[in-house]
């Protein structure tokens, strides 16, 4: 183990790899958008979503280390530093959609509500060029924060000054304010207005306890892949391990609490604008779908992390890992899919192509990204805490 | 890099205590006369927990039409009382259960009265449901057994329901959980202690403690576990509680995010509780050695954070009522905030989110007048939060010509008073027969102070540093 070894390169065989996974994913992307467009579009959607998250995940756990003097993080912070730049892919993805099929949106339509005068404010709130205006103050202001902190995190690097600490926990204070509100209402406006009609106020919430529980997902899979690819070999200690399986146990938890809140109280209230929602996505052959969600993002990961032999064993938890990021895919497929497909679901090439795609841009954005700083936080006051961390 | 700590890190307790000195520090609080300020404090207890027991004992025998309610207002007062007590238990399990799974060292200078402030708090929210039952010495039908009634079951589906057994549950385990903690501690008492009935009831209460390594492996073990079993309770008390609002159709009363929004809160209050009892504490009892600067600080993040939680809560259902283009939904929400009773809307506002903005700034976060009022004002926020979402919702109903009003009876101002009595009543008492810090557990986070002399010993002595210790504590403990 060198803590100085600032190159990392990822071997020319698992570069290729994911290269074809991107090519495949472009290529996959190309012939869907004119033999499938009503399948591509939304798959888009999804895959821009799903890796803009996993980088959003990122900022806010470096952010709650920062805010809490969390010191046990430091050794891997690098990890979902180089994950912030999922944000910047993912907002690149959002835009494609946003640009150049806005029809996906229904509303966009002319003269949705048109006849109710209590719908004054949501003809307001849903127009195209106030919708773009917003999703591009929410990507800039996420793209800055997340840029600001990983800087002085590398800055620091050079000089070991606790002047950066202290700037990034009120940085970081400040970007998890700003991001509560930006996220509730990006979340309403990329996904929930899908439904124009539909709406919960828990929607927000929902949002971002998958999306954490993800990101925690890929900073564990990173980390364990950097441990075996080198870098944080000697580093990366059972204990933060144990540390990051408790709270992605923590975080599958919290969005099983989430989404049962959200499904039962529409469930016993059963008021009709309300349930139209769940309706279409209990029927037919979408049920064993909603309830494989369930068990891939809660039942699974629950019981598995119960043992604490899970958390400190990298083969099981990565595997725990994994079974996260599909529930996560599964999840975000509930939320955008069914209006587009009626009674039953489809999984093909144009699904399974763009999930490809996203993998391996994600992985190469990710070891590129990584090559910008030493793979560990060398000067950073903390680390010699996070070195030492046990249980 | 070892320069960077005194900027990071101010210590947990103040001095460098021997374990000793913990235990005369916090025993002697127990053992010496009580002062002045103490005597006062219970006879003021006393005297609104006696107004409490003569407003309670006229609206048992003469009925619920002492209070305010009418047709369309049917919850209010009592209820509003109910969620606030609940909600202020809250911070206590936190404190014991979860902080301890995040293995925070801060937690164990007010685990102890934090969880007994739970459990006053859950006695003092029991007391209103069972009130509003009108005929109280009925409450016992709540409870599903066959019976000659019918038989007459309860209904399974109603968050009342659910509520009596989130709540019955959560005091067994909170009570368990709290005895449990205290069981060494007592050992420690009875071994203090010379004689007479103290030392006896110590002794039976210590159930034979003998602080053997075994003895501590299964404390740690038992512990560990119900911290386990409490964390879900936390979580799912004040969610059931939330539900008796949300599963209804009522503008208002029905939104999703309530759940969260409602645990957010009920965390907000406690913590705000428990700062205002510990920083009376600290001072009356002398414990300013062991509740610092930077356990004040570190719960007042967690009001600034929940703070921030409800204000999104908040801002979430005004925006979504006006979204949903429901003009139910967004009269209900105009109503409140602009309606007759738009004041309480502006209380709640105010005390929670604007005030607690100040916590913000490390100089209000380290002036603990500042802390205090703030702690109060968020508490008086919070029980406005209860009577805004209760009564609101329900004076202005969908059709105009139910439209009511509501204002509280002295009777039920008197229950309240009373309810204060009873909480501040037991806080007194535990103050003075309980030890009110975790002794064993503060001398758990004592290592670092030992440390300093630790490797000169062991020189002495002719070994070598153990280095094991050395890279055990965490940075946190390293002093200035």
């Amino acid at each position: 183990m060198n803590l100085h070894q600032a190159e990392f390169n990822l071997s020319p065989e698992l570069t290729r790899l994911f290269s074809v996974f991107v090519l495949l994913g472009v290529a996959v992307m190309l012939v869907g958008l004119g033999m499938a467009p009503e399948r591509v579009w939304p798959s888009l959607l999804l895959v821009s979503y799903f890796v803009l998250g996993m980088g959003l995940a990122a900022v806010v756990f470096i952010a709650l280390q920062y805010v809490t003097n969390g010191a046990w993080g430091v050794a891997i912070r690098r990890v979902p530093e180089a994950m912030t730049v999922f944000i910047l892919a993912g907002a690149l993805g959002l835009a494609v959609v946003f640009l150049a099929h806005r029809s996906l949106y229904s509303w966009t339509a002319a003269a949705h509500d048109a006849g109710n005068t209590a719908a004054w404010f949501k003809r307001f709130w849903l127009t195209w060029p106030f919708f773009l205006a917003r999703a591009v103050v929410y990507l800039l202001v996420w793209i800055a924060f997340a840029r600001a902190i990983a800087r002085n995190s590398q800055l620091q690097d050079r000089d070991g000054d606790v002047a950066y600490t202290h700037r990034n926990a009120r940085l970081s204070a400040l970007f998890l304010v700003v991001f509560g509100i930006t996220l509730w209402l990006a979340s309403y406006d990329w996904l929930m207005s899908l439904e124009p009609e539909w709406f919960s106020t828990i929607f927000g919430m929902y949002s971002f306890s998958g999306l954490f529980a993800s990101g925690i997902a890929a900073i564990i899979i990173f980390a364990v892949a950097l441990q075996k690819l080198g870098p944080l070999e000697g580093i990366l200690r059972e204990d933060h391990l144990h540390d990051l399986g408790k709270l992605l146990f923590a975080f599958s938890t919290f969005w099983a609490y989430i989404w049962f809140c959200q499904y039962m109280l529409i469930w016993y209230t059963d008021i009709p604008e309300e349930t139209g929602y769940f309706v279409k996505r209990m029927q037919g052959t979408w049920r064993p779908l909603f309830l494989l969600n369930f068990m891939l993002n809660w039942t699974v990961p629950f019981l598995a992390l119960l043992p604490r032999a899970t958390k400190r064993t990298p083969s099981l938890l990565v595997k725990v890992a994994v079974i996260v990021l599909l529930g996560r895919w599964l999840d975000l497929y509930l939320i955008i899919l069914p209006p587009f497909m009626g009674h039953k679901p489809s999984f093909g090439a144009w699904e399974f192509g763009l999930m490809l795609g996203a993998i391996g841009a994600s992985a190469l954005l990710f070891f590129r990204a990584l090559r910008r700083a030493a793979p560990v936080p060398m000067r950073d006051p903390w680390l010699s805490d996070s070195l030492h961390h046990h249980q | 890099m070892a320069e960077a700590y005194p900027v990071l890190h101010e210590p947990w307790l103040v001095g460098s205590k021997s374990p000793a000195q913990v235990t005369e520090d916090v025993c002697s609080t127990m053992e010496r006369k009580p002062t002045a300020v103490w005597w006062i404090g219970l006879a003021v207890s006393l005297f609104f927990l006696g107004v409490g027991v003569v407003a309670v004992t006229y609206q048992i025998a003469t009925g619920i039409g002492t209070w305010g309610l009418n047709n369309t207002v049917g919850w209010a007062f009592d209820i509003t009382n109910f969620v606030f007590w609940i909600g202020i238990g809250h911070a206590g399990t936190l404190i014991s259960a979860i902080l301890f799974l995040f293995r925070q060292r801060w937690r164990t200078s007010v685990n102890r009265s934090a969880e007994a402030m739970t459990i006053f708090a859950v006695i003092c929210a029991g007391i209103f449901p069972v009130i509003h039952m009108g005929r109280p010495w009925l409450a016992f039908w709540m409870f599903p057994y066959p019976n000659y009634r019918g038989p007459l079951w309860i209904n399974f589906r109603s968050p009342l329901v659910w509520d009596a057994f989130a709540i019955s549950t959560y005091f067994t385990i909170s009570l368990v959980f709290w005895y449990l903690g205290l069981i060494p501690d007592l050992a420690t008492v009875r071994d203090r202690t010379q004689s007479g009935w103290r030392r006896k009831l110590a002794g039976v209460l210590c159930l034979g403690w003998n602080s053997s390594y075994r003895t501590w492996q299964r404390y740690e073990t038992v512990y560990m576990l119900l911290a386990g079993l409490a964390t879900p309770l936390v979580v799912s008390v004040h969610t059931i509680v939330s539900w008796d609002f949300a599963t209804a159709v009522i503008p208002g009363w029905h939104t999703t995010i309530f759940p969260p929004y409602f645990v957010a809160g009920a965390i907000f209050s406690g913590m705000a509780m428990v700062l205002t009892l510990m920083l009376v504490a600290r001072k009356a009892m002398g414990l300013e050695d062991f509740i610092t600067q930077r356990h004040v600080g570190a719960m007042c993040k967690i009001v600034l954070a929940t703070s921030g939680i409800v204000a999104l809560a908040y801002a979430t259902e005004f925006f979504t009522a006006f979204y949903s283009g429901n003009p139910y939904e967004q009269f209900a929400f105009w109503n409140r905030a602009f309606g007759p009773m738009g004041w309480g809307y502006w209380i709640m506002v105010s005390c929670n989110i604007v005030i607690p903005q100040l916590l913000w700034s490390r100089r209000v976060r380290s002036s603990f007048v500042a802390v205090f009022v703030i702690a109060i004002l968020v508490n008086v926020g919070m029980w406005f939060e209860r009577f805004v979402i209760i009564v609101t919702s329900l004076h202005r109903d969908f059709l105009p010509s139910n439209w009511m009003s509501y204002t509280p009876t002295i009777i039920e101002l008197a229950t309240l008073a009373g309810s204060f009595g009873l909480f501040f009543t037991c806080f007194l008492l535990f103050c003075r027969f309980v030890p009110v810090i975790a002794i064993a557990e503060v001398k758990g986070i004592l290592r670092h102070d030992q440390r300093h002399e630790a490797p000169r010993a062991h020189t002495l002595a002719g070994h070598a540093p153990a280095p094991a210790t050395a890279l055990r504590g965490s940075a946190e403990e390293v002093h200035p």
